[in-house]
C-alpha cells in the first residue's frame, strides 16, 4: 500500500510542483513579423465545398469572408485590422441596439402595470397615454431633445467614434467651465450627425427618455385631461430630461465635477437611477401636486381612502416585464460589450437581478408585518423599487451591495407610499413617485456609499483616472458629486417640471370635469371604453361567472 | 405661495452648486450641499405642497 502511495506522489509531482511554485519563464519565440504574403498561404474552402452545404459550420466565416480593399492586391495586414476593428464596432452596435429593444419593450410593462392600478372605468385613457407617450416623447426627443443631451458628448469609443457629437454649450463658473446643453444632432442630421454610430446612441438613450416620461402617466392617472397629458410630455422629452441628462452623460457640468473640482469621479449614474427615474419621479411629484387628488381619495378631513386597482393578475406580469426590460436596462448602459472593460455586463446583469429579487423581499416582508399579509402590489412595486435604486450603482457595486441597495430600497418604497399618501396627501395612484423619485435618488446615493472601486471601463470614467469608489470603500468625495446630482434633481428638475405643469394649467388645464372623472375617463376623453363587455356583464365581486 | 416655495426650492440647488467655491474640503462641501437639498425638501414638502393642500378638492 505504502508502496503505491509513493508511486502516485512521486507520478504526480512535477505537476504539484508546478501548481505551488511560480513557473519558471517559457522560452519566448522570437516574434516574427506577419507579412502580407503570409496572408495568401491562408486556405479557403473551395466552391465545391461550399455548394455541398455547411451542416457543421466549420467552412462558414473564414478568410474569404473578410472583405478587401482592393481585388488587385488581394487581401492584406491592412484588411485584417480593419476587419478586427469593424467586428468589435459590430458587436457594440449589436449589443446596444438589442438592450434599446428590450428597454422599449419596457413601455409594454409600465402600460399594463399602470392599467392594472387604475380602476376599469379608466383603462382605455391609461393605456392610451402609455401607448402614446411612446410616440409623442420621441418625436420631441428626435426634433430637440437629442440634441440638448447628447449634442456635446465629445463621442464615444465603444460606438466608434460618433465624433459629430462634439459641441457643448458652456459657461465659466468658479474658473471652470460648465457644460449645460449640446447643440449637435437636431433631426439626425444637422452638424453631421446623420452618422451610423449616432443612430445606434439616438436608439439606445430615447428608449431611456420615454421611460422617464411614463412615469408621470402613473401619477397622474384617472383625472389628467388626455390634451394635457401630451403637451406636458412633449416637453419633457424636448427639455427637462435631455437638460439633467446632459448634465450627467453629456458631458455636462455634474459629469466633470471630479475633473473640475475632484470630487470622485463626478457624478456617476450608470443607467439611470437619477437620469431616468428621480427625473421622471419628481416630474410626477410637481404633476400630482399641481393635477391634485382623484375625487374620494380624501376624506373631508384629510384621511386616505384606498381606491384599489382592478387587476392585479397584469400588474405583476408588468413586473415581471418590467424586471426582463431591466437587463437592456443596466447592462446595454455599457453601450457595448467588447472592449474598455465590457465584459463586466454578467456583473451588471447580475446586480440587477438580485438587487430586483431583494427589493420584493423587502417590501414583502414590511408589509407582512406591518399589515399582516404579504400585500402583492406593494411586492411588485418593491421589485421595481430594487431596480430602480440599483440602476444607478450597477456598474460600479459588487453583489452584496447590490442586495443591500435592493433590500433598503424595498422597505423605503412602502414608507414613502406611505408619507406621500398620508402626509404629503398627494394621490399617486400606482406609487411612481415612490417607487421612481424616491428610490432613484436612494440609487444616486447608494453609488457615493457603496461603489467598490474594481470596475474599471477602459481605465477612467468621467474623465477622471481610476475606478468609481464610494464612502464605504475609501472615497467621501463621490458622495459629495452624488449628493450635488440629488440637490440638482430635487432642487432643479422638480422647480423646472413644477413651473412647465403650472403653465400648462394655466393655458390648457390639467383636471377633467368631475362629471367626466366620475364617469370614467374612457368615454369623455377616448370615446371608448377599455372593457365594454364589462360593463355589460359586470357582477359583485366573488359571484361565479 | 406656491411661488415662493419654488424659489426656495431652486435657492437650494444653487447652495448645493456652490459648495463647490464655498469649502475645498469634503467635509465642508458634504455639509453644505446638505443644507441645501434640506431647503430645496423644505421648499416642496413645507411650502409648496402645503399651499395646494389649502385649497385641495377634498375640502371643498
Amino acid at each position: 500500500m505504502k508502496r503505491t502511495i509513493l508511486l502516485i506522489t512521486l507520478a504526480l509531482s512535477p505537476t504539484l510542483a508546478l501548481a505551488q511554485a511560480p513557473a519558471a519563464p517559457a522560452a519566448q519565440a522570437a516574434a516574427v513579423p506577419i507579412t502580407d504574403a503570409d496572408l495568401k498561404n491562408v486556405s479557403s474552402p473551395s466552391n465545391d465545398d461550399r455548394l455541398k452545404g455547411d451542416p457543421g459550420g466549420t467552412i462558414t466565416g473564414t478568410v474569404a469572408d473578410i472583405a478587401v480593399a482592393d481585388s488587385k492586391k488581394g487581401l492584406t495586414i491592412g484588411d485584417v485590422v480593419n476587419q478586427i476593428g469593424q467586428n468589435k464596432i459590430a458587436i457594440n452596435f449589436v449589443w446596444t441596439l438589442i438592450t434599446g429593444f428590450l428597454v422599449m419593450f419596457m413601455q409594454a410593462g409600465f402600460a399594463v402595470v399602470e392599467t392594472g392600478l387604475c380602476r376599469a372605468k379608466n383603462a382605455n385613457h391609461t393605456m392610451m397615454m402609455n401607448f402614446m407617450v411612446y410616440g409623442v416623447g420621441m418625436l420631441a426627443y428626435w426634433l430637440i431633445g437629442f440634441a440638448i443631451q447628447m449634442g456635446g458628448v465629445g463621442g464615444n469609443g465603444n460606438l466608434g467614434g460618433i465624433q459629430p457629437l462634439n459641441t457643448e454649450w458652456t459657461i465659466t463658473l468658479f474658473g471652470k467651465p460648465f457644460g449645460l446643453f449640446g447643440q449637435h444632432g437636431l433631426f439626425l442630421t444637422q452638424g453631421g450627425t446623420y452618422d451610423v454610430g449616432a443612430m445606434v446612441m439616438f436608439l439606445f438613450q430615447m428608449v431611456f427618455m420615454d421611460t422617464a416620461l411614463t412615469i408621470v402617466t402613473g401619477t397622474c392617472a384617472e383625472r389628467w385631461k388626455y390634451v394635457a397629458f401630451v403637451v406636458a410630455s412633449f416637453v419633457m422629452g424636448a427639455f427637462t430630461y435631455p437638460l439633467f441628462a446632459n448634465w450627467a452623460w453629456g458631458n455636462g457640468w455634474l459629469a466633470n465635477l471630479g475633473g473640475n473640482f475632484g470630487l470622485g469621479k463626478g457624478y456617476c449614474d450608470f443607467a439611470g437611477s437619477g437620469v431616468v427615474h428621480a427625473v421622471g419621479g419628481l416630474t410626477a411629484l410637481a404633476g400630482g401636486i399641481i393635477v391634485g387628488p382623484r375625487l374620494g381619495k380624501y376624506t373631508r378631513d384629510g384621511k386616505p381612502n384606498a381606491i384599489i386597482g382592478h387587476d392585479i393578475v397584469i400588474v405583476l406580469t408588468g413586473c415581471f416585464i418590467l424586471a426582463f426590460g431591466w437587463f437592456g436596462f443596466n447592462p446595454g448602459s455599457t453601450l457595448g460589450a467588447s472592449g474598455n472593460g465590457n465584459l463586466r455586463i454578467s456583473s451588471v446583469a447580475v446586480n440587477t437581478m438580485l438587487a430586483g429579487m431583494t427589493g420584493s423581499f423587502g417590501a414583502m416582508f414590511y408589509m407582512w408585518m406591518r399589515y399582516g399579509k404579504p400585500d402583492a402590489s406593494m411586492s411588485g412595486n418593491g421589485l421595481l423599487a430594487g431596480l430602480v435604486a440599483i440602476t444607478a450603482p450597477s456598474g460600479f457595486v459588487n453583489t452584496v451591495g447590490a442586495a443591500i441597495i435592493g433590500l433598503i430600497a424595498g422597505v423605503l418604497v412602502c414608507i414613502s407610499v406611505e408619507f406621500i399618501d398620508r402626509v404629503m396627501k398627494v394621490d399617486d395612484p400606482v406609487g411612481a413617485i415612490s417607487v421612481h423619485g424616491a428610490n432613484g435618488l436612494w440609487g444616486v446615493i447608494s453609488v457615493g456609499l457603496f461603489a467598490d472601486g474594481k470596475s474599471n471601463y477602459g481605465g477612467s470614467w468621467n474623465g477622471v483616472m481610476g475606478s468609481v469608489t464610494g464612502l464605504f470603500y475609501g472615497d467621501a468625495s463621490q458622495l459629495v458629486a452624488q449628493l450635488i446630482g440629488v440637490a440638482t434633481l430635487i432642487g432643479f428638475v422638480f422647480s423646472f417640471s413644477f413651473v412647465v405643469f403650472w403653465i400648462i394649467e394655466v393655458v390648457v388645464g390639467h383636471r377633467v370635469s368631475a362629471k367626466a372623472e366620475l364617469e370614467g375617463l374612457d368615454l369623455p376623453e377616448m370615446g371608448q371604453l377599455g372593457y365594454p363587455e364589462f360593463e355589460l356583464k359586470a357582477r359583485p365581486t366573488g359571484a361565479m361567472a | 405661495m406656491a411661488f415662493v416655495g419654488v424659489l426656495i426650492t431652486v435657492l437650494g440647488f444653487v447652495i448645493a452648486v456652490l459648495s463647490v467655491s464655498l469649502s475645498s474640503s469634503v467635509g465642508g462641501r458634504m455639509v453644505v450641499v446638505l443644507i441645501g437639498i434640506a431647503m430645496s425638501l423644505i421648499g416642496i414638502i413645507g411650502v409648496i405642497n402645503r399651499a395646494f393642500l389649502k385649497t385641495a378638492n377634498w375640502r371643498r
